[in-house]
């Protein structure tokens, strides 16, 4: 009984901090001379990775299993692994924009999973046979990583296009100035970051100078954050093919859950492949990757609302 | 073969490594201090010690290319270094040379040699006629049309596109299914009919000759790619070149100037942060993570391993499986059927297996945890070979084939009626929505000639509990089957004496999995190695200043600060002589 108020508390308590420091972030983004509060949403970010960890914790020993077994509980973990991947930049003292979608990805992530559009699956379940077995947390854990991390490198090369087509736009039209304004803030904060003295040549010049640097800053962090994810989607697959030769006795079953994973794969993989060519770069790679974004949910969400073939733990019925 | 400890100490310190030798550089790898002492303490009788720092001093060491020793004479020596800043005596480098070259038991060629030497011979001869230039060309051809970049790009879009669409149109069904969703007379997308559907074998998506097809041009240009373009990388990734002049340092990607800094302390600094630095008088070169520019070459490789293993298991497996109730047996070959022409049967299909048990654990709340199987394998002559009991997730292997445990079914339910009997009652499994099962079975009790039965229904959800219902259709109880509690249902005791499971199984054998899994390995750990970042760092002595620049594939991002964490731990050289900044080295 403890154990389940200790969860239901941990949950509504990440749940808000979450909400504060999101709200942080977006006063921070237009007001940015509140050095303190920016730090005090990197302590936000840092207790809310501490809360969700606390109630995987919680929800692992009161269930005796892993806690990766249905919808629910693996909503949780990819948000767990969104704070993970926010926090490993702050530990090696970069400075970076990584946050700005690790964050927003981390409420909307929990705050689906504790809405009251699951309510009926917060309880933990008992596990079916076939899930009984180590490879489990392996598996998984894996896949949700690299969905977590390619998620994170695809929404940066979606605002690496919206800045990149930004201009486009602006040369073609010059009377949208509300679009203008609203995308400048976040070069604004860029530049804020960056010197804090404004250089004194032309105001235009050194704009354009910034925002080519924050192309090639989200580019190279887009492209890192990509291979990552790609090396941990790599893993989880070919874990899940060992566990299902294991269990069944065949590696591939053109399951749509497997085949919609190993679409992700090879599409991550031609992103991988554009960038080789100088040529492409940036904005071609950026187009594969925003289309990764789709896909990882339809992976992701989309089979399971399905809820057919082999991977049925994770289907669920929207009422 | 006795080898000489310091030779061996040698190898160890100096990579072997193929030197495109017009440049002969000096390494001074940290691999093993140990034998740069030693090396020190063996070079110091011949050559008086400079005034230079000690570990740094150049010194001469040859080169042997491992593979080369059949091909050319000349290549095992492929540089020869000298020293730079020191003059010595040929004497003294023919005893060098003849000391290493005697105990690495090679062919003793001539220490004079002096030319760096290709590593590869051209080998190719003129032909004659021009048939056989057109025909030597066209592989080259092929080679270079199925290497192309976007080539491949297309073709992974393509696999994309028929696996999502083989998602998406329901696979394996009878082609009346397809005449209905997909009609002509309302075509889906104004255009997608059945025709479309049946024809490009769109109903078997994953084995379509379109699909397949698409797959094995991928493979060829997965190999087609390897053998032209990653290959030469490598050998250009493994080249030692030096850059001689500061403007073609300044123009890397990162370049900093230390003033008042020496290039060997650089050398030092670049060494403890596991760089491998190679100095030639002023000029330095290290690099870090040559693993990462190798390892897509063994991605590539290993895809190729995953897909032969793929095409052996589809065409040489065999599969089966088979419901059997608790106490009967089958014999292997039986249930197996082949997959492809390449299947072979063995001398263990013949087999016998012997279910002996067949059980079920429950949770509290009355799910099934788990379900087991307890199996004995006969061979020919009747002798027991193997006995396990098996479950989900751990399944039988011998033999090369594997027993796996999938499903369960019931089977029959065993009943004393009037205390006669028992009878077997044959379980059949009812259709129920969702995933459950649900088994029935009926034990008339009036006149069976009759055009209406009655009798007594039982259910059944699994081992634990049946389920009694009377003639009338009206729930009667609940027993277990070994309580032996007996019930009364309109006159007649019935006593459930056991529930008989039959336990069902999966059967496999599958040459290619060995294969894969190898190829799974390979996979997972050269996509690891491939996130390495291949970092590159020349430097050269301008006077009493340092020009440095360096550059790296991968991780650009943070490349600039990592450097700049480096080079503030150069130390400043203040004042004349160079044994004072022998305290201040490092950080």
């Amino acid at each position: 009984m403890i154990f389940s108020t200790l969860e239901h508390i941990l949950t509504h308590i990440s749940f808000s901090i979450i909400s504060i420091v999101i709200t942080i972030f977006l006063i921070s983004l237009s007001v940015d001379e509140i050095v303190g509060l920016y730090d005090s949403s990197e302590k936000g970010m840092i207790a809310t990775f501490f809360c969700i960890t606390g109630l995987l914790v919680t929800r692992w020993i009161y269930s005796g299993h892993f806690p990766l077994s249905d919808l629910y509980e693996s909503l949780i973990f990819l948000s767990w692994s969104f704070s993970v991947i926010h926090m490993v930049p702050y530990f090696k003292k970069h400075k970076n924009y990584l946050s700005t979608i690790t964050a927003p990805s981390t409420i909307f992530t929990q705050g689906f999973a504790t809405s009251g559009l699951l309510t009926e699956m917060h309880q933990s379940e008992i596990v079916v046979p076939a899930l009984q077995s180590q490879w489990l947390m392996m598996h998984v854990s894996m896949m949700i990583l690299g969905y977590a991390a390619l998620l994170c490198g695809s929404l940066l090369s979606v605002a690496l296009l919206v800045i990149t087509l930004r201009k486009a736009i602006r040369v073609f039209s010059k009377k949208n100035n509300f679009l203008n304004e609203s995308f400048s803030f976040v070069e604004i904060q860029y530049m804020n970051e960056r010197s804090n003295v404004l250089l004194t040549t032309s105001f235009c010049s050194s704009r354009n100078y910034y925002r080519a640097q924050l192309i090639q800053q989200l580019d190279q962090w887009s492209y890192r954050i990509i291979s990552l994810g790609f090396l941990f989607l790599t893993i989880g697959i070919l874990s899940g093919a060992v566990w299902a030769n294991e269990a069944w006795g065949s590696y591939w079953n053109w399951d749509p859950k497997e085949t919609w994973a190993f679409i992700t794969w090879t599409l991550f993989a031609i992103y991988l492949h554009t960038r080789t060519n100088k040529n492409w770069e940036s904005l071609n790679c950026a187009i594969v990757a925003s289309i990764g974004f789709l896909i990882i949910w339809i992976c992701y969400f989309g089979v399971n609302l399905l809820g057919i073939g082999l991977h049925s733990y994770g289907s669920f019925n929207l009422h | 073969m006795n080898k000489n400890p310091l030779n061996h100490q040698l190898e160890t310190a100096v990579k072997l490594r193929h030197c495109w030798c017009s440049e002969k550089p000096l390494p001074c790898s940290s691999r093993n201090s140990a034998s740069m002492e030693s090396l020190n303490t063996f070079t110091n009788p011949l050559n008086p010690p400079s005034p230079r720092r000690i570990p740094l001093k150049p010194f001469q060491i040859h080169h042997h290319h491992p593979k080369s020793t059949q091909r050319n004479l000349s290549s095992p020596i492929s540089c020869k270094l000298k020293s730079s800043q020191k003059d010595t005596t040929k004497s003294s480098t023919k005893l060098i040379s003849q000391k290493i070259l005697l105990s690495e038991n090679m062919p003793p060629p001539l220490a004079e040699e002096e030319d760096g030497v290709e590593a590869e011979k051209p080998l190719e001869n003129d032909k004659n006629g021009a048939m056989g230039m057109w025909l030597k060309r066209l592989p080259r051809r092929v080679l270079s049309v199925l290497s192309n970049l976007p080539l491949a790009i297309g073709e992974m879009a393509t696999v994309a596109a028929l696996m999502a669409l083989g998602t998406i149109i329901d696979q394996g069904e009878a082609p009346d299914f397809y005449f209905q969703r997909y009609p002509e007379d309302n075509p889906a997308l104004g255009f997608f009919t059945w025709r479309w559907v049946l024809t490009l074998g769109f109903d078997h998506m994953y084995s379509s000759p379109i699909f397949l097809g698409t797959l094995v041009l991928l493979g060829t240009s997965l190999m087609a790619c390897t053998y032209t373009t990653q290959i030469p990388l490598v050998k250009v990734a493994r080249r030692w070149n030096f850059l001689q002049s500061s403007e073609a340092i300044r123009k890397q990607e990162f370049s900093e100037r230390l003033s008042r800094a020496s290039v060997q302390d650089l050398g030092i600094i670049l060494m403890g942060s596991g760089y491998e630095v190679f100095l030639k008088g002023p000029s330095l070169y290290a690099f870090k993570g040559l693993a990462g520019r190798f390892a897509p070459i063994g991605v590539h490789l290993a895809m190729l391993l995953i897909m032969a293993g793929g095409t052996l298991s589809a065409t040489g497996s065999f599969k089966g499986s088979v419901t059997v109730p608790q106490g009967l047996n089958f014999v292997i070959g039986d249930v197996l059927g082949p997959t492809g022409f390449l299947s072979n049967p063995s001398e263990e299909f013949n087999t016998e297996v012997h279910v002996n048990r067949f059980y079920m654990d429950y949770y509290d709340s009355g799910e099934v945890s788990q379900f087991h199987t307890d199996l004995s394998l006969f061979d020919l002559g009747g002798k027991e070979v193997m006995r396990k009991t098996i479950s989900v997730n751990d399944p039988l292997r011998y033999g090369g084939f594997t027993i796996y445990q999938t499903d369960w079914s019931f089977s029959a339910l065993q009943v004393l009626k009037d205390s006669e009997g028992p009878f077997n009652l044959p379980m059949a499994p009812l259709q129920i929505n969702g995933d459950k099962k649900l088994f029935g079975t009926f034990l008339p009790v009036s006149d069976t000639d009759a055009s209406s039965v009655k009798g007594i229904s039982m259910l059944a959800r699994d081992l634990q509990s049946i389920v009694l219902y009377d003639q009338d259709g009206k729930f009667a109880g609940v027993r277990r089957p070994n309580s032996k509690l007996p019930i009364d249902i309109g006159g007649t005791k019935i006593v459930i004496v056991d529930a008989i499971g039959s336990t069902g199984l999966n059967l496999k054998t599958d040459p290619g999995v060995p294969i894969v899994y190898a190829g799974f390995g390979a996979l997972m750990l050269t996509t690891c190695i491939s996130y390495l970042s291949h970092t590159q760092v020349w430097a050269l002595q301008d006077g009493t200043a340092v020009v440095v620049g360096g550059k790296t594939n991968r991780a650009k991002g943070e490349f600039p600060e990592e450097m700049n964490r480096l080079l503030n731990r150069v130390p400043e050289i203040v004042g004349q002589s160079a044994s004072e900044h022998s305290e201040d080295r490092g950080g």
